[in-house]
């Protein structure tokens, strides 16, 4: 029993994948009804899923395919022309033969279903009688008012559906013992033929075998015979077919998020290198500490590299159903349309491949629907009446670029736009502001269609908009460009892979986010005086475009805790066709980052994709481009206007603070003594950790440390240099009040971040006039 | 003589037996103390308790939550039960811990001000909650009367419920 669940299984993945190439092949031939190889190929597939079906007992299924090859092997002969009518009721009845085997897949039978193939087969049976080939020797022979099955120069002609159950045991019995023969002549013959070292396949040996192979033989030869008489070109020999393995998605899911936590131990490793590096400078172990970690972070990124590429299908997996679209559509239509496939081997993750179909299927649609102007318009405008449709796909960096050209009539971008208004989406004064490219992707809002007639392939103002929603799911950008009466040229730029990307790391005041770096445009450093206040909505001019501009930390709620300089960093994202500049107070650096994500608890939270988790160990978020941009429409903080209200509440001297660190009881007292005259408050600490822990806790707002170098559990240096880690402490006055008096001591300080340094002993007035100075009192 | 022996190996197996006749009412718990109460949640529906560790603000979420932290390459959120129970806010000090529960499929981090022991109660001295207490409103399993005092047990699964 559980044999036979096996048989199935690897029958039906077997005929699904020959199905898809059946498709295929089909159309390719109509195009080039002449191509006797195709024709083969294609009758030894139908072939092949008879042979087995039968085998099966699918005894529906069996019947179809039969019919179906008995005029495909009436084209071969040349007794029959394949005309598009008889590719429509050819591809029809592929078409029933898919629902027969999803039926298969779900039921385990194919009569469950009721799907009738009476009037299909009739149809068939029409054709392969009908025609005036009738008075052809061979076919005359065959033709015969029951459906005589017609395997050329097979010496078995039995109808199954004639036979008892006993007579089909016995029969099977019979096939199986010729088909164990045959195995073992095949297994001859193709190694008969390596050993011959021909570096072409042993096509033609095959090909004569499979001539003399009664038909439940078949299956294995034909399907060996077909695959390679379908990939010519790649002449690869079948053994090296076989050099593959299937793997369940969740073995290499699970490897994936292995991957991942190298990743991020990788990213953990290299920052506390930078950090020793840093401290133990000129040390000779560093040498080679350098060395195992570039090696690890060298290895980790092939070992990633290589998973991912696991994981990688071509693309050609989704392209290969559009020939048949659109020979459909183009039929239905009306149209002549001609689709030409290139780059159909770029490969992509295996999650994207599956989400890619769907706005592919909407494009191309749109594109034959409302690209394609009929014949006698292309004629009239001087076009080949043949349209053409070119789908593409190429590597380009971290991504891949599927672009759909059409040659039609082109986007109307003045007609967009009043179509726009008249549904109220935008205003009169919008659109007179809007550029093309604008107006181009004002196809991808709902519900706005330029259709003036529905179809039922297109025109309800849907489609473009589920490719807008998958495409910003894969965080991908999409282009539009087109010219009246030139075509239209839609390109989709998509990353490679969603689990592990490359992440812009920015600081939003003291909160760090990530930006997947695909929808990252540019990053620019401009003065705040550049910002432009619009109905409430603030724009920045860069270079020929008006950029809406919004800070992170409003979008956010960050808390406000220190205020930029004159200039603010400026990351210009885009995703799908829009753009938005994002203000952030600092840009960290690019990073390669392991998305996770927050679990139930958190999910959904809008604007927030993920989280990761960096080298330092902590929880850093990523930001969900496209759920900022919607969030940044409700925003209408003046930018210039808050960054120039500088909050000071600090008037008299006795409202400032100032942190005198030392373990020295007594100098602490002469470093109040010498502030005295100034009338500033003086907070103590005897130590780095505790100094620090008063700073972080943010208890006290302090304008100035008195720092000693020499201390218990934490010195002067590092003190300062962690004070420094924080953002809204950057310009916080550092002053060093040491006996430390070397020149290497006072560049140490430097370096740390001090910002003064006083060498002791002192003179009261001294200290007094410096504190003053950094304080600006 | 033989009677003693037998005497002392009664009294043994009785002494085995015992705690297993007891064990089938028994319910474990971990107590702590959020504020002035003292509060328990079993013992199997924590993780482990760790000390304060740093976090990150997650943003348009509700105050209670104060973020996510990084437990061993998981990204989890933390709760503070204070802010949910709308106390008001403490200052982290020395005792502060960070209770990591588990449910069916939700973990979160929970913020308590310091923990007490581990508790072993009869199921029989804990009584339904008071109708009264809103803020923990739905949060709380039943009151465990103790001979010292008494202990709100908390609903694991309810505070790992979102509800916002």
């Amino acid at each position: 029993m559980e044999d036979i669940q096996e048989i199935l299984e690897d029958f039906l993945v077997e005929a699904f994948e020959l199905i898809e190439q059946l498709d295929q092949n089909l159309v390719e031939l109509e195009g080039n009804p002449d191509d006797l190889e195709l024709l083969n190929s294609i009758f030894r597939v139908a072939h092949t899923i008879k042979g087995s079906s039968s085998f099966l007992n699918f005894d529906i299924l069996t019947g179809l395919t039969h019919h179906m090859e008995d005029v495909l092997n009436k084209a071969r002969h040349g007794d029959l022309k394949l005309t598009p009518e008889v590719m429509d009721v050819v591809l029809e009845s592929i078409d029933l033969m898919k629902s027969l085997l999803h039926a298969i897949r779900d039921s385990g039978n194919d009569t469950s279903v009721g799907i009738d193939i009476t009037d299909i087969c009739r149809r068939l049976d029409i054709i392969s009688n009908g025609e005036p080939v009738a008075n052809v020797v061979v076919a005359a022979a065959e033709v015969d008012e029951s459906p005589t099955p017609t395997y050329e120069e097979n010496d078995d002609n039995t109808d199954y559906s004639k036979l008892s159950d006993k007579e089909v045991e016995d029969e099977i019995e019979r096939l199986l013992k010729m088909r164990k023969e045959e195995d073992r002549k095949r297994k001859e013959t193709s190694s008969a033929a390596k050993a011959a070292a021909v570096p072409t396949p042993s096509f033609e040996s095959l090909k004569d075998g499979d001539e003399e192979t009664p038909k439940v033989v078949e299956p294995i030869v034909a399907k060996r015979a077909s695959a390679e008489a379908n990939a010519p070109a790649k002449k690869e020999s079948a053994s090296a077919m076989e050099q593959t393995i299937r793997v369940e998605v969740k073995r290499l899911d699970h490897l994936m998020n292995l991957i991942g936590e190298l990743v991020l131990g990788k990213n953990r490793l290299l920052k506390i290198y930078d950090d020793v590096e840093e401290r133990y400078e000129g040390e000779k172990f560093l040498e080679e500490l350098n060395q195992v970690v570039s090696s690890i972070s060298l290895v980790t990124t092939d070992l990633q590299i290589a998973v991912m590429k696991t994981r990688m299908l071509p693309i050609a997996k989704v392209f290969n159903k559009f020939p048949r679209m659109v020979r459909d559509l183009s039929r239905e239509l009306g149209k002549q349309i001609e689709l030409e496939i290139s780059g159909e081997e770029t490969e992509l993750d295996k999650s994207i491949v599956e989400e890619i179909g769907d706005p592919l299927v909407h494009i191309i649609r749109n594109s034959c629907d409302h690209g394609i102007e009929d014949g006698a318009t292309r004629r009239a405008n001087g076009k080949a009446e043949m349209g053409l449709i070119q789908l593409k796909a190429y590597n380009e960096g971290n991504h891949i670029v599927i672009e759909i050209t059409d040659d039609g009539k082109g986007l109307d971008p003045d007609l967009l736009r009043s179509k726009a208004v008249e549904k109220g989406m935008i205003t009169e004064r919008e659109a007179d502001a809007m550029t093309d490219k604008e107006a181009f992707a004002l196809i991808f809002r709902p519900s706005l269609s330029t259709a003036k007639v529905v179809t039922n392939v297109s025109g309800r103002g849907v489609g473009m908009d589920v490719v807008k929603t998958n495409i910003e799911k894969l965080n991908g950008i999409i282009d539009v460009d087109s010219e009246v009466g030139h075509g239209t040229v839609i390109k989709l730029k998509i990353p490679l892979t969603l689990a592990i990307i490359q992440a812009l790391l920015v600081g939003a005041q003291e909160e760090y986010y990530a930006i997947p770096l695909a929808s990252v445009l540019e990053t620019v450093r401009i003065p705040l005086d550049e910002i432009y206040t619009i109905e409430g909505k603030n724009v920045l001019r860069l270079r020929d475009e008006v950029l809406s501009l919004v800070r992170l930390s409003d979008i956010f709620g960050v808390k406000q805790v220190y205020e930029g300089g004159e200039h603010t960093y400026v990351v210009v994202i885009g995703l799908a066709e829009s753009k938005l500049g994002v203000v952030v107070d600092t840009l960290v650096g690019q990073e390669e980052i392991v998305i996770k994500s927050l679990g139930d608890y958190l999910q959904g939270i809008e604007g927030i994709a993920g989280a990761t988790i960096r080298g330092d160990g902590r929880v850093t978020l990523i930001v969900d481009v496209a759920a900022l941009m919607n969030l940044a429409k409700g925003i209408t903080v003046d930018i210039r206007a808050s960054a120039e209200a500088v909050v000071k509440t600090k008037t008299v001297p006795s409202d400032y603070i100032v942190l005198a660190v030392d373990d020295s009881a007594m100098d602490r007292n002469i470093m109040k003594k010498s502030m005295e005259p100034i009338g500033v408050k003086v907070l103590e600490a005897s130590n780095g950790q505790e100094a620090l822990n008063m700073l972080k806790s943010a208890e006290y707002s302090i304008d100035a440390v008195l720092i000693d170098i020499e201390m218990p559990r934490m010195d002067g240096y590092t003190l300062a240099g962690e004070i420094r880690k924080y953002s809204k402490y950057k310009n916080l006055p550092l002053i060093a009040v040491t006996s430390r008096t070397s020149k290497s001591d006072r560049l140490r300080g430097v370096e740390s971040g001090m910002s003064e340094y006083i060498t002791k002993p002192y003179s009261p007035e001294y200290l007094e006039s410096v504190v003053r100075k950094n304080i600006k009192l | 003589m033989n009677d003693k022996l037998n005497q002392i190996l009664q009294k043994q197996q009785q002494q085995v037996d015992e705690p297993h006749k007891k064990e089938d009412d028994v319910i474990q718990l971990v107590g702590f103390i959020i504020g002035q109460e003292e509060y328990a949640v079993p013992i199997l529906s924590i993780q482990e308790i760790i000390k304060p560790i740093e976090y990150t603000r997650v943003p348009s979420v509700p105050t209670y939550i104060l973020g996510v932290f990084n437990l061993r390459g998981s990204v989890i959120p933390l709760i503070d039960l204070r802010s949910k129970f709308k106390m008001d806010p403490a200052k982290v000090t020395e005792d502060t811990r960070y209770i990591v529960m588990k449910g069916v499929d939700n973990t979160a981090g929970f913020v308590i001000d310091r923990l007490t022991e581990a508790i072993r109660i009869k199921s029989s001295r804990i009584g339904p909650p008071p109708e009264t207490i809103h803020a923990e409103k739905g949060m709380v399993y039943g009151i465990g009367m103790r001979d010292e005092n008494i202990l709100t047990i908390l609903k694991v699964e309810q505070l790992l419920k979102r509800d916002f």
